[in-house]
């Protein structure tokens, strides 16, 4: 149990305190940002543990002519949002977008090397189907050493967007992370050092590296 | 955090009144664009922009791993390094680019914008796979272009139409050891540089091993 495959699903509207038109524009975090499902205290990792984080995804999009949809019409399961000129913009879905952020960082910039909003629900859909298909694969990883605080932030920037519940289309991200615990987060942080990729494969080759060096050992005494 | 996965997408929307912005707005309108002309998606004056030319710092080193774009209207994508079109047409002349079609953005997204919401519902697979990958070497400024062949509308009904990069930034010593490939001739990815990194520090070993076989066993 000292390498496992952990997921954790954020939908706005899940709770009493669902995603409204102020939050639009702004990122909000899916684990402590008070807007749907939230945990009890920052995700971070203790001393004792390195996680590493495979895949982020978030509501998609589609783009048509505006006009086409009218508000609160649907498009491929998608709801068209907008207010005033915005009403009928052929945007239709959230337009939102999902970016890591470790400690005080954010691991998505423009080419300016400012930060931006993160991975778009369009490359990284959550979830996915034959409308709408990853175009984004994230590799490398993202690596959160022990000790450091992560978190993914949602940014939407379509109002009315988001259905009323979970079974309306409402804003929802995703994250696929390994946890590796105990012995496993050492051997982690010694394949960081040696420059290995971090994976349960190799953290599993790392292993049988050491009992065949400790059984080599004995036979040549 | 030297060797990092980036995304950049671009689409023709800003706030109403507005042809273009910095980073995103609430509720965007989309904008008329030119047909037949080439925009940077990083600065070239529609939708959403960013603060100075698309660019990498003596310290850094870029490989454009996807490029995609919405997939009706005509739409391509050309990538520009410095003054140098990257894709060209047989007899040396230049193109486009990689069309919509052919490396749809967003993917399973229909060819046709206006018909799919009744009638016809194709999810584009992609056809063309950015491969090898485009290096963007330290000190070069790096474009985007993207160009309609027919009018995405008037002011009453316009289309809203996107792109999409994937890039990997290597940073400090991760961009020296990008170089150090290239040199050698080795495709440059996370896992080669990795492998680099691995063989530095096996010859940091062994020759450590052989100064204390040197010395008479001590270090």
């Amino acid at each position: 149990m000292s390498m496992r495959s952990q997921v954790y699903e954020w939908t706005s509207q899940a709770t009493a305190s669902p995603w409204t038109n102020t939050n639009t524009g702004n990122s909000v975090s899916i684990f402590i940002g008070g807007v749907g499902n939230n945990i009890t205290k920052p995700a971070e990792t203790t001393a004792t543990q390195f996680v590493v984080i495979e895949d982020v995804a978030v509501s998609p999009t589609a783009f048509m002519p505006s006009s086409t949809i009218t508000p609160g019409g649907f498009y491929r399961g998608l709801i068209q949002g907008g207010l005033g000129d915005a009403g009928c913009n052929g945007v239709i879905g959230n337009r939102a977008y999902i970016q890591v952020r470790i400690n005080t960082t954010d691991y998505f910039l423009d080419p300016d090397n400012v930060g931006n909003d993160g991975i778009p629900g369009s490359a990284s859909p959550y979830p996915r189907s034959t409308n709408f298909q990853p175009a984004f694969n994230l590799y490398p990883d993202v690596y959160v050493l022990p000790g450091q605080v992560f978190d993914a932030l949602v940014t939407c920037y379509q109002n009315s967007a988001f259905g009323s519940s979970v079974a309306t289309n409402a804003l929802s991200a995703f994250m696929k992370y390994t946890l590796y615990d105990g012995p496993d987060a050492l051997i982690a942080n010694k394949l960081l050092e040696m420059g290995i990729s971090i994976n349960p494969g190799n953290v599993d080759w790392y292993k049988r590296t050491l009992i065949q060096s400790q059984s080599a050992a004995p036979a040549m005494a | 955090m030297s060797m990092r996965s980036q995304v950049y997408e671009w689409s023709n929307l800003a706030a109403s009144g507005q042809t273009s912005s910095l980073r995103r707005t609430v509720d965007a309108v989309p904008v008329v664009i030119p047909t037949n002309r080439e925009y940077d998606i990083f600065i070239g004056g529609i939708g959403n922009n960013i603060t100075k030319p698309a660019e990498t710092t003596a310290t850094q080193f870029i490989v454009i791993e996807d490029i995609a774009c919405s997939a009706y209207l005509g739409g391509a994508l050309q990538v520009r390094i410095n003054t140098t079109d990257y894709f060209q047409n047989p007899d040396v002349t230049d193109q486009a680019g990689v069309p919509g079609l052919a490396s749809p953005y967003p993917r399973g997204s229909s060819d046709s914008a206006v018909t799919d919401s009744i009638t016809d519902y194709v999810q584009l697979l992609k056809s063309f796979d950015l491969y090898p990958d485009v290096y963007v070497l330290p000190g070069q400024v790096f474009q985007i272009l993207y160009s309609l062949q027919s009018t995405n509308g008037a002011a009453a009904v316009t289309t809203v139409v996107a792109a999409f990069v994937k890039y990997t930034l290597y940073d400090g010593p991760d961009a020296l050891i990008a170089n150090k490939l290239l040199e050698l001739g080795v495709t440059i990815n996370p896992n080669n540089v990795d492998w680099y990194k691995r063989t530095l520090i096996e010859q940091q070993q062994r020759s450590r091993v052989a100064a204390v076989a040197t010395n008479g066993g001590s270090a």
